[in-house]
C-alpha cells in the first residue's frame, strides 16, 4: 500500500502545468462556438463578468444627470456599431450574431439590469472573452456617457422614433460607401443635409472652412483626433472623398445656432473680454488673435457654433486629449488656462456671434 | 595650465572683473583687495610654516612660541579681519544706494518669464515704452530698476555693471545701476528657473545720453518697416493672440513685445544671432531651441510663409 505523503503532493503540483500544457497542445479541447460551454462554465463566466463590471463601476464618477441632449450622434454610432449584435427597434439581430458565444443580448430588453455606472464600465472598457469590444478611444468619456444616455432610452423607442434619430434622412448606414452621395449621406445622418443637424453636441459644419473640414476628417479617420462617434464615419468613406466632401459642406449656406435659452449678459461680457483680450495672468491669448476674420483656413470658424459642442472642445483641449489637424496643438496650449467658468463664458460668447467671413 | 582658462573670465561681456558700471567697480575693487591682501597673507603663513619645520640649533623659547601665538594667531588676524569688515561695510552704501533716490527721470520694470524678459521704460510724463528680451540704459545716469517675476523665481544680474537682484513671483525689487562706459553686455538669468534657464539670459547695452534719448524716442513709435511684406502672415497666423507689435492690431502681452524685435541683439532671449534664418528656425520649432518654450511650434505653416514672417520682424528696426 502507497502511502501519500508531502513529496507526492510537491511532485504532482511540480508536474500539473506540464500536464495542461501537453493538454492544450493535442487539441483534444473544443474550441468550437456551436456547442455551447457547459451549463455551469456559462454559470461562471456570467457570474464573474457581472461581478467584475459591478466592482470596477464603483470607480466611475458619474456625471450629475445623463446627457441626454447628445443621444442623436450615440443612435447614429449605435445603428452604425452596435446594432448588427444588439438589433434595435424594428431590426432584429443579425443570424451571424444569433450564432456568437456568448449570444450578444437584445438591448431593448436587457439593458434595464444595469446601472448607469455600469453601462459605462462595458461600453468603454468592452468585455474580454466576448465579441464586445471597447470604444474606439478610451479620452472620450463624454461620448460613452451619451451613448449610456442613448441606451437608457432605447427601451421606449419605436421603429419610427428609432430610425428618425439615427438615421435622420439619411437611410441606414453602409459599411463603406464607394460613391460621393453615399459618402454625404454618411456625413448627414447626424449632421443632417443641409450640415445643421444632430442636436446641442454636434458642430454646425455648414459653411466652416474647406481647409478645417478636410483636415479634422483626416484627423478622424487616421486616430490623431479622439472620437468613437466620428471614427467610424471618417473609416468608412473613401480616403479620396474627404476633399469633395469638405468642399461641399463648406460651400452649404452658414447656419447659425440657434439661441433656444437666454444668456446672462455678464456671461457674455467675460466671454468677450477673454476673446478679445485673452487671459494674461493665466496664459490664455485672445481666441480672435487666430478665430478672427481672414485667417488662416486651417483655423475653425467659431463665431455662430453651438456652445455646447465648443464648451466639450475647449474641455478636451484643456485636458490634452483633443488632437486635430496640424495646428491643433496651438490650442492644447492656450487652453491650458481656462477655467471651467471661463470655458463657458466663451462658449456662450462665440455662439451668439455672427461671423462675417461665413 | 589652467591659467588661461580661468583668465578667460577676467574680460568679455559677462565679466564682473572688466567693470563698466561704478557698482560692478566697487565689487572689483573689493575682489582685488581681497585676492591680493589674501595671496600675502598666504605668503605669510607658509613662511611661518617653512620656519617651523627648519633645522634649528636650538628649539624656541617657551615664552617666543608664546608671543608669535599671541601676535600672529590672535592680534593678527583680528585686526586684519577688522579692517576687511570696515573696509567692506564702508563700501556697502554704493553698492546698494536705497538711500540715495535715483535720478527719477525713468524706472525700467522688468518681468522675468519663463524663459524670457519682459521690459517697460516707465517715463516720468506716465507713458511707457515696451520693450522685450534687450534692456539700455544711458551711460552716467543712475537707472533705477523694478524687478518682478509672473512665474518662479528668476534673478537679475548684468555682471558687468552691477550684483545681482532675485525676481520673485508677488514682490517688486529694486536695484538702481550706473553704467560708466558705453557698450554691450550679456546678463544670464541668475536663479534656476526651469528647463531652459541656461536659455535665458538678455543683452544689455549702455548708451551714449543722447544716442538713449533718440533711441528710445524711435521705440516708442512703430517701427518704419511694419507696413511691409510679412505683415499679412503674421496677422493670419494669428501670432497677435499673444505677441503685440506696435503699429499693427496684434497688441497681446503674452508672449515678447515684437515692435523693434528687428534691432535686437540676439533672438529668443540671448541665444541665437538676431538674423532672418534664426527668426525662421524660432518660428518653426521654438521647443528645439528652447525646451519648454511656452510658444507652439508652427513649422506646418508653408516654408515661405515662414520667411516671410522672419523677413518681415528682421526689418522691424
Amino acid at each position: 500500500m502507497i502511502r501519500i505523503n508531502w513529496k507526492h503532493a510537491a511532485v504532482a503540483l511540480a508536474v500539473l502545468p506540464f500536464a495542461a500544457l501537453l493538454f492544450a497542445w493535442i487539441g483534444f479541447f473544443n474550441v468550437g462556438a456551436s456547442t455551447g460551454h457547459w451549463k455551469i462554465t456559462d454559470w461562471f463566466l456570467h457570474f464573474a463578468m457581472r461581478s467584475a463590471v459591478r466592482t470596477y463601476a464603483l470607480a466611475v464618477n458619474e456625471p450629475e444627470r445623463l446627457p441626454v441632449e447628445a443621444i442623436k450622434p450615440a443612435a447614429g454610432h449605435f445603428a452604425r456599431g452596435c446594432a448588427i449584435c444588439h438589433g434595435a427597434p424594428g431590426e432584429p439581430r443579425s443570424p451571424a450574431a444569433m450564432n456568437m458565444l456568448p449570444r450578444p443580448p437584445d438591448l431593448s430588453y436587457s439593458v434595464g439590469e444595469w446601472q448607469d455606472a455600469e453601462l459605462f464600465r462595458i461600453v468603454k472598457h468592452g468585455v474580454r472573452f466576448t465579441g464586445m469590444p471597447a470604444w474606439p478611444t478610451q479620452n472620450r468619456d463624454d461620448e460613452v456617457w451619451a451613448m449610456v444616455a442613448f441606451l437608457r432610452a432605447l427601451p421606449d423607442l419605436d421603429v419610427g422614433s428609432y430610425r428618425e434619430l439615427a438615421y435622420g434622412n439619411a437611410g441606414a448606414p453602409e459599411l463603406h460607401t464607394t460613391s460621393f452621395g453615399g459618402a454625404v449621406a454618411e456625413c448627414g445622418r447626424c449632421h443632417g443635409a443641409d450640415g445643421a443637424g444632430g442636436g446641442p453636441a454636434t458642430p454646425l459644419i455648414a459653411g466652416q472652412s474647406e481647409a478645417y473640414l478636410a483636415a479634422s476628417m483626416e484627423a478622424f479617420a487616421e486616430g490623431r483626433r479622439a472620437s468613437g462617434f466620428m471614427a467610424l464615419p471618417a473609416a468608412a468613406v473613401d480616403a479620396a472623398e474627404i476633399d469633395a466632401l469638405a468642399a461641399h459642406f463648406a460651400a452649404l449656406p452658414p447656419q447659425r445656432h440657434d439661441a433656444g435659452q437666454e444668456v446672462a449678459q455678464d456671461r457674455l461680457e467675460r466671454g468677450e473680454r477673454i476673446a478679445r483680450a485673452g487671459v494674461a495672468a493665466a496664459g490664455v491669448p485672445a481666441c480672435l488673435g487666430c478665430h478672427g476674420a481672414d485667417r488662416n483656413p486651417l483655423y475653425p470658424r467659431i463665431r455662430g457654433q453651438r456652445p455646447d459642442y465648443l464648451a466639450q472642445q475647449l474641455r478636451l483641449f484643456r485636458a490634452g486629449q483633443r488632437g486635430g489637424g496640424p495646428f491643433s496643438h496651438l490650442m492644447t496650449n492656450a487652453a491650458k488656462g481656462l477655467t471651467d467658468e471661463d470655458i463657458l463664458d466663451l462658449a456662450a460668447y462665440f455662439a451668439t456671434q455672427d461671423d462675417p467671413g461665413r | 595650465m589652467l591659467a588661461p582658462f580661468a583668465l578667460c573670465g577676467c574680460s568679455g561681456v559677462q565679466s564682473a572683473l572688466d567693470p563698466a558700471g561704478d557698482e560692478s567697480a566697487i565689487v572689483a575693487n573689493l575682489f582685488w583687495v581681497m585676492v591680493i591682501g589674501g595671496a600675502f597673507i598666504w605668503i605669510g603663513v607658509i613662511g611661518t610654516l617653512l620656519f617651523a619645520i627648519s633645522r634649528r640649533e636650538r628649539p624656541v623659547s617657551d615664552a617666543g612660541a608664546g608671543r608669535l601665538i599671541l601676535w600672529g594667531g590672535a592680534v593678527f588676524p583680528s585686526v586684519t579681519l577688522l579692517f576687511l569688515l570696515a573696509f567692506a561695510l564702508w563700501l556697502m552704501p554704493g553698492l546698494r544706494p536705497f538711500a540715495t533716490p535715483a535720478d527719477a527721470s525713468m524706472t525700467v520694470e522688468v518681468t522675468g518669464k519663463q524663459f524670457w524678459w519682459q521690459v517697460a521704460y516707465r517715463l516720468p510724463d506716465g507713458s511707457r515704452v515696451a520693450a522685450a528680451n534687450e534692456v539700455r540704459l544711458p551711460v552716467g545716469k543712475r537707472v533705477e530698476f523694478a524687478l518682478e517675476s509672473d512665474d518662479v523665481i528668476h534673478s537679475f544680474w548684468i555682471p558687468a555693471l552691477g550684483g545681482k537682484m532675485d525676481m520673485i513671483p508677488g514682490r517688486r525689487n529694486r536695484l538702481s545701476l550706473l553704467a560708466t562706459k558705453a557698450g554691450t553686455f550679456r546678463a544670464p538669468c541668475a536663479e534656476y528657473c526651469g528647463t531652459s534657464h541656461a536659455l535665458m539670459a538678455f543683452s544689455a547695452v549702455a548708451m551714449e545720453p543722447s544716442d538713449f534719448d533718440a533711441w528710445l524716442a524711435a521705440q516708442a513709435e512703430p517701427a518704419a518697416g511694419v507696413s511691409g511684406e510679412g505683415r499679412e502672415a503674421f496677422l493670419r497666423n494669428g501670432c497677435g493672440a499673444c505677441h503685440r507689435v506696435d503699429g499693427t492690431e496684434a497688441n497681446a502681452t503674452i508672449g515678447p513685445d515684437l515692435s523693434h524685435v528687428g534691432s535686437r541683439k540676439t533672438i529668443g532671449a540671448g541665444i541665437l544671432p538676431n538674423t532672418e534664418a534664426a527668426i525662421a528656425s524660432f518660428i518653426a520649432n521654438p521647443g528645439a531651441i528652447k525646451p519648454d518654450a511656452k510658444m507652439p511650434a508652427f513649422g506646418a505653416l508653408p516654408a515661405a510663409e515662414i520667411d516671410a514672417m522672419a523677413a518681415w520682424l528682421k526689418g522691424l528696426e
